[in-house]
């Protein structure tokens, strides 16, 4: 039983960061209806520059978003601007292409930068554990659990209380009745994909705290944020925790009571399952 | 026009047929046509589902690795010559599309969504095999028998080029046979809008299992060839970066043109092999680099695939020279 | 059949979450004739012509082709019975030609090598020999529907429904698209059941039509008993009354 308690509070904690990393994709994929495919590879670019940052200029880990958030934001509108904007108007086997091109780009460069071998920072200001009841919770993780939550909190009020995140849920919603009011849509589409891109740097140097990178770890954050946005739907941000929680005790679970290599295994069934069943997401509102 | 078209297959048939004799000495030249094959063939078959039909497949690796474990396995078990292997290699693949299809095309699984699960499906594949470590296992399993022609275990590549040609021009025509065939022009409508196909007496769904089926077939029987080149089998042959790239192949060739992905194949890798070969040693991923660049820029400036351009500049070319000639 | 209905649609509700798009509605259509159902935007028409074709499953009631309860078949077997239709925003095979678009119609009852026979027919009866080869995609508007009634007559229907056919013609495209429309009738024998909103085209054509408002029906008639009830009147042709 203990065991069990102490995996589910290692999935949930997990879980919150899959949630995080998903409202990136699922910005971008509800407000333009485009899957990123290189939405993983961008977490793990943010791990890198998180891993770079710390090595060389000795910034702790849990601080390199402040500098990767911008970063990572720029670098969104600038893949907005040179390549989805581009492809907008064409049929949607073109953008998956494009982003295909991306993923293999990014995982290219991150190869070609840091080699393939694993990389990890040796400690962070918020490593350590304590003990509540029985289980061990690593503080890293618990601060990365909370960090992402607040995130959400902040991302889910940006877009109901400020004009430019009204634009983008108006966006989302009905993009002809969006330009009827004034909302400018290219501008719109680039923030998106912008502040997308951007939540993936907070993820990334949050999971640098405790945890490796590789340059193929891109492929398995977009499988997971996929599985993440299936489970949820569009729309619903306390969804998208939830779903994120679901998925992370899963693979805890498959991880400790089958075989540490089944983890994604089951992400992905869980994935294949919802896609056929609910196609719309269990959460959603589309 | 006609007998122009007749004449330079012709010569294409020719040329792919005394290739490897350019090549006898060089073992990499060969390795590299070879690979360039294999592509061709697994873009081809792509074409089915993906161009005609316009499902975004991105499971080709686990196809080809379902026919390369199948073959392997049979070969290693029962010592069963991967001749035969092969294809019961690709009715394990087709068994698998089946189980895969029916609840995917059942439920409307469509456009991104289809291809976000043919995606996981290629990871699903490849973990589970390395699990299963009766029949795969986080080892290469050497395949036996190495130089003997009766289990297709050559020591040289030319005869798995002449294995691939015969691969390509199979899948060439079934490719080309569907098109002219009430399938193809079923594929093609419904690819582009199946409600209104629907209401014309199109069955979506049959019509999209028949197109998997098809692609499943080849790329598995594919695998088992491909099992016999590299001498073993790896849960890794489930890869989803060959399986993204026989899409990209696909759709950077031109979707719906019988022979586009050929096309695409062809000049995309030999290009990526040439980079690769050429800027080795301390920048091993350069070639990456560059590679994923021209592909972006090829789907961006001519979405319609490579091949229109090609066609468009021979089209050109061959109106100035009729006009040239009726001058004279 | 004891009686001559092509088609009996038998009290259909059809909701989307909370919102009732088509309530309780029932109605025939006789063997043979043209009719026309008409409303104003958001009555419920598009779905119900969807319900009918199979696209969509109604919540309640039975839509009966030929005898046969066809509520929960899908389109492509009901297309087989005889039935087709075309879209009210069109739906062309955008990278096909016109002529390959119209094949795949004539696939539904012929095998390959008949079908060039169906093709040509259909292609001369429509009027599109100039445009065979064009690519739908480059195709104007009025081109475009008649691609699609094209592609939907291939298919060799005894009932055809026509999704507002005429939006968005200019008259002399409206008076072609009738005239063809009234020989499908006489020639061919095909019973039609149009939507629309060009009031001078179910004028001029129907010899019987439904008026749908909020997803009920609220009057049958010919069209000069419609274009005088008052209920009518209020519901849809309100303004046009006034004026």
């Amino acid at each position: 039983m203990d065991a069990v308690i102490q995996l589910l509070v290692n999935g949930a904690l997990m879980g919150c960061i899959y949630a995080l990393i998903t409202l990136g994709l699922s910005l971008i994929f509800g407000v333009m209806n485009i899957v990123n495919f290189a939405h993983g590879d961008l977490v793990m670019i943010s791990m890198y520059m998180a891993f770079w940052m710390g090595s060389y200029m000795g910034l702790d880990a849990s601080l390199t978003p402040l500098i990767t958030f911008p970063m990572l934001f720029l670098l969104g509108i600038g893949i907005y601007y040179a390549l989805i904007d581009r492809t907008l108007r064409q049929k949607y086997v073109t953008q998956i292409a494009v982003t295909v091109g991306l993923m293999t780009f990014l995982r290219a460069v991150a190869q070609l930068a840091w080699k393939a071998q694993p990389r990890s920072l040796p400690y962070s200001l918020i490593s350590g554990n304590f003990q509540i009841g029985s289980a061990t919770i690593m503080t890293s993780r618990l601060i990365s659990a909370l960090v992402s939550v607040l995130v959400i909190v902040l991302v889910a009020l940006f877009l109901s209380r400020t004009w430019p995140g009204r634009a983008i849920r108006a966006v989302s919603d009905d993009l002809d009745a969006s330009s009827l009011v004034g909302v400018n849509q290219k501008a719109t589409y680039a923030l998106a994909f912008g502040l997308g891109s951007a939540l993936t740097a907070i993820a990334g140097g949050m999971l640098m705290t405790f945890q490796q990178v590789d340059p193929t770890m891109g492929l398995r954050f977009g499988l997971l944020s996929w599985c993440v946005l299936a489970l949820t739907g569009l729309g619903s941000i306390s969804g998208l925790l939830i779903s994120g929680i679901i998925v992370g005790c899963a693979e805890a679970l498959a991880m400790g009571f089958w075989d540490p290599r089944a983890r994604l295994l089951v992400v992905y069934l869980i994935f294949i399952l919802v896609l056929w069943l609910r196609p719309r997401g269990v959460f959603g509102r589309k | 026009m006609k007998n122009l078209r007749i004449v330079s297959l012709l010569f294409l048939i020719l040329l792919v047929l005394i290739l490897p004799f350019f090549f006898r000495s060089n073992q990499y030249g060969m390795i590299l046509l070879t690979t360039i094959l294999l592509y061709g063939v697994l873009a081809t078959a792509w074409n089915i589902i993906g161009g005609m039909a316009g499902q975004l497949d991105l499971a080709a690796g686990a196809y080809l690795g379902l026919g390369a474990f199948t073959t392997g396995t049979l070969l290693l078990r029962f010592n069963l010559t991967p001749w035969i292997g092969i294809f019961v290699g690709g009715l394990v693949a087709v068994l698998f599309a089946i189980l895969v299809g029916l609840p995917l095309f059942r439920f409307k699984v469509k456009e991104v969504w289809y291809a976000l699960s043919s995606s996981a499906l290629v990871e699903v594949l490849r973990i589970a095999f390395i699990m299963w470590e009766k029949i795969g296992g986080p080892v290469e399993r050497y395949l036996p028998n190495y130089g003997s022609a009766l289990y297709m275990r050559f020591s040289s590549y030319i005869p798995y080029y002449y294995i691939m040609v015969i691969l390509l021009f199979a899948s060439l025509f079934v490719n080309y046979w569907i098109s002219r065939s009430k399938l193809g022009y079923y594929l093609i409508a419904l690819g582009d809008d199946e409600d209104a196909a629907e209401v014309l007496g199109v069955n979506v769904r049959s019509s999209k299992l028949k197109a998997l089926v098809i692609y499943a077939f080849i790329v598995g029987l594919t695998g088992g060839v491909y099992a016999c080149i590299y001498g073993f089998i790896h849960p890794n042959f489930f890869s989803s970066p060959l399986s993204t790239e026989v899409a990209i192949l696909g759709i950077v060739g031109g979707m719906g043109i019988t022979y586009g992905p050929l096309v695409g194949a062809v000049l995309l890798v030999s290009m990526r092999e040439l980079l690769r070969a050429n800027l080795g040693g301390q920048l091993e991923s350069l070639y990456l680099v560059i590679y994923s660049v021209v592909l972006i820029l090829i789907v961006l400036f001519r979405p319609r695939g490579i091949t229109t351009l090609l066609q468009d500049t021979f089209n050109k070319l061959f109106s100035r020279w009729v006009r040239n000639n009726h001058a004279e | 059949m004891q009686n001559n209905f092509i088609l009996q649609v038998e009290n259909i509700t059809k909701k989307f979450g909370n919102l009732v798009a088509v309530n309780n509605v029932s109605l025939n259509v006789v063997q043979g004739e043209i009719v026309g159902l008409i409303g104003p935007n958001g009555a419920g028409k598009t779905t119900l012509f969807n319900v009918i074709s199979g696209l969509f499953p109604p919540e309640r009631g039975r839509v009966i082709f030929k005898g046969k309860d066809v509520t929960r078949v899908v389109p492509h077997v009901i297309c087989k019975m005889g039935m087709s239709r075309t879209f009210q925003v069109t739906r062309a095979f955008a990278s096909m030609s016109v002529e390959d678009a119209i094949r795949v119609g004539a696939y539904n009852r012929h095998t390959n090598k008949e079908t060039l026979e169906i093709v040509n027919e259909v292609i001369q009866f429509c009027d599109l020999g100039k445009l065979r080869r064009r690519k739908c995609a480059d195709l104007g508007l009025a081109a475009l529907r008649r691609v699609e009634l094209a592609r939907a007559l291939a298919t060799e229907p005894d009932l055809l429904l026509l999704d507002e056919a005429g939006a968005g013609l200019n008259p002399s495209e409206l008076g072609n698209l009738m005239d063809i429309l009234k020989e499908v009738n006489r020639e061919k024998g095909i019973t039609l059941f149009v939507v629309e909103h060009v009031m001078q085209m179910v004028m001029g054509l129907c010899q019987r039509i439904f008026v749908l408002d909020a997803g009920e029906l609220i009057a049958t008639g010919a069209p000069e008993e419609i274009s005088q009830n008052p209920r009518v009147i209020e519901a849809y042709l309100g303004k046009r009354a006034i004026r």
